[in-house]
C-alpha cells in the first residue's frame, strides 16, 4: 500500500472528530451506561445542518451562482444514476428482493450529511483548500436518488400504492435534513458575508465541537447495530465497503471533469460515497414499508458509515489526487 | 359513582407509523388520544429510541365500543402490514360518557 495513504490514514484516525467517533464505538461495546436523549441527537443534527448550509450559503453569495450551477448539476445526476447501478447489482448478485434492492440503492444514492462535514474537517486539517460551496452539491443529492429508488421498486413489481409517491416526493424534499440544509444555503445566500460575520460566534467557532459530541454519539449509534451485522450476511456487508470505493471513485472523477479543485473533487467523491441515513430511511419507510429496514439502516449506519469516516476519507483524497484533481 | 362502560384500545408502533395512525384514529372516531414515546423489543427487533429512526411511540385511546372494532378492524387491514406494531383492547369505565 502507499506510504502516503497509510500516513493519511493514521493522521485521520488521530483527528479529535474521529477519535470521539471510536469512543463512542468504543463505550458501546464495552456496554457502558453512556447514552445521549434523542432530543439532543436531534439538536445536533439540527446545528450541524443549518450551520453548513449556512456557510455554504455564503459561499455561493461569494462565488456567484454562475459558478455553482454546473457541478450542482452534475451532482444531482450523480446522486440520482447510482441507484440504477446498484439495483441490478444487489438484485441480481445479492439476491435481494427488488422492493430490498431498491430500498438499498436509494440510501446509497442519498447522502451522510455528517460525513461530507467530517471530509470538510478532514480537508482542513490536511491544509486542502476546497469549494466552500460544495455544501450545495450536498443539499442537491439527498433527493433524487430516493425518488428513483422508489420508483426502481414500482418498476420490480412492489405492490402499488394510492397516495404513496406523493408521501415519498414530500417526505423526500420537505424532510428534516433537506428542510434545514436548503433553508441554511438560501439564508446564508441571502444575507452574505454579512450574515456570516454575525453568526460566526455560533454557527463557525463551536462547530468542531459540535462534530466532535455528535460523532461521540454516533460512534455509539453505530455500534448499537453492529448485532445486526449478522442478519444482513456477508454480502451487503461486502456491498457496504465495496459500492462507497466504486462511487467514490466515480464522484472523484466527474469532479474532475467539471474542473473542481482536488478538496471540491474529494467532496463530491465523498458524497457519491456515502449512504443516506437520515433523510432516504424516512422517505423510504413510509413510501416503501414492504422493505426491510435492518438491511438499509444497518448497511448505511454500522458498516458504511464507520468505513467512511475512519477509512474512507484518505483513500478518496487519494483516489482525487491519482485522477487528476489539481492542487490549488 | 355511576361510571360507563368503554374500550381502551393501546398502540404500541414505530414512529413512522404516527402521522397514518393519528389519521385512522380520528377516522375511526375517536375524540382523543395521549402519546407517549417509549422503548422496546419485539418481534423487529429491538427499537433503542436513540434516534428517530429506530424511536417507538405508544398511543393510547378510549372509545365506544363500535368505535374500537372498527379501529381494530382498519388497524389489522390498513396499518399492520406496513410498520413494526402491536395493538390490543381493554375494558375500562370512565365517568363521562359523552366526552368519549
Amino acid at each position: 500500500m502507499n506510504p502516503d495513504l497509510l500516513q493519511a490514514i493514521q493522521t485521520n484516525l488521530l483527528s479529535p472528530a474521529v477519535l470521539f467517533f471510536l469512543l463512542g464505538v468504543t463505550a458501546t461495546l464495552l456496554k457502558s451506561d453512556l447514552k445521549f436523549p434523542e432530543s439532543l441527537y436531534i439538536t445536533l443534527t439540527i446545528y450541524l445542518l443549518l450551520a453548513i448550509g449556512f456557510k455554504g450559503g455564503v459561499a455561493i453569495h461569494s462565488a456567484g451562482l454562475a459558478k455553482v450551477w454546473l457541478p450542482a448539476v452534475v451532482s444531482m445526476a450523480l446522486g440520482a444514476m447510482i441507484p440504477l447501478w446498484v439495483y441490478p447489482v444487489l438484485r441480481h448478485l445479492g439476491r435481494f428482493p427488488p422492493v430490498d434492492a431498491a430500498a438499498i440503492s436509494a440510501h446509497y444514492g442519498s447522502v451522510s450529511a455528517v460525513t461530507f462535514i467530517a471530509a470538510v474537517n478532514y480537508l482542513k486539517e490536511s491544509s486542502i483548500s476546497h469549494e466552500d460551496y460544495a455544501a450545495a452539491f450536498l443539499a442537491v443529492m439527498e433527493a433524487p436518488a430516493i425518488l428513483v429508488g422508489v420508483l426502481l421498486a414500482k418498476l420490480g413489481g412492489t405492490s402499488g400504492g394510492d397516495r404513496k409517491l406523493g408521501i415519498v416526493i414530500h417526505e423526500a424534499v420537505v424532510g428534516r435534513s433537506i428542510l434545514l440544509l436548503v433553508g441554511g444555503l438560501f439564508a446564508g445566500w441571502a444575507s452574505g458575508p454579512k450574515g456570516a460575520e454575525v453568526t460566526a460566534g455560533f454557527f463557525i467557532a463551536p462547530f468542531q465541537g459540535v462534530l466532535a459530541l455528535f460523532l461521540l454519539e454516533m460512534g455509539m449509534v453505530a455500534a448499537r447495530r453492529f448485532q445486526d451485522l449478522k442478519k444482513v450476511g456477508v454480502f451487503l456487508i461486502a456491498f457496504g465497503v465495496l459500492a462507497p470505493l466504486i462511487n467514490g471513485t466515480l464522484g472523484c472523477w466527474l469532479g474532475s471533469l467539471v474542473g473542481l479543485s482536488l478538496g471540491g473533487c474529494m467532496l463530491l467523491g465523498v458524497l457519491a460515497a456515502s449512504a443516506s441515513y437520515i433523510a432516504a430511511p424516512a422517505a423510504i419507510r413510509l413510501s416503501l414499508p414492504e422493505a426491510n429496514p435492518t438491511l438499509y439502516l444497518t448497511s448505511a449506519l454500522a458498516i458504511t458509515f464507520p468505513f467512511n469516516i475512519t477509512l474512507g476519507l484518505p483513500i478518496y483524497l487519494e483516489i482525487a489526487l491519482y485522477l487528476g484533481g489539481s492542487q490549488p | 359513582m355511576n361510571t360507563h362502560s368503554m374500550k381502551q384500545v393501546t398502540i404500541v408502533c414505530e414512529a413512522y407509523a404516527r402521522e397514518p395512525l393519528l389519521t385512522l384514529l380520528s377516522e375511526a372516531g375517536a375524540h382523543g388520544w395521549t402519546l407517549f414515546e417509549v422503548e422496546g423489543f419485539g418481534h423487529q427487533g429491538r427499537r433503542d429510541a436513540d434516534i428517530p429512526e429506530y424511536a417507538n411511540i405508544q398511543v393510547q385511546v378510549v372509545l365506544q365500543p363500535s368505535a374500537a372494532d372498527t379501529l381494530l378492524e382498519r388497524l389489522q387491514s390498513e396499518l399492520f402490514p406496513k410498520f413494526a406494531m402491536i395493538a390490543y383492547e381493554s375494558d375500562v369505565r370512565v365517568i363521562r360518557a359523552q366526552k368519549f
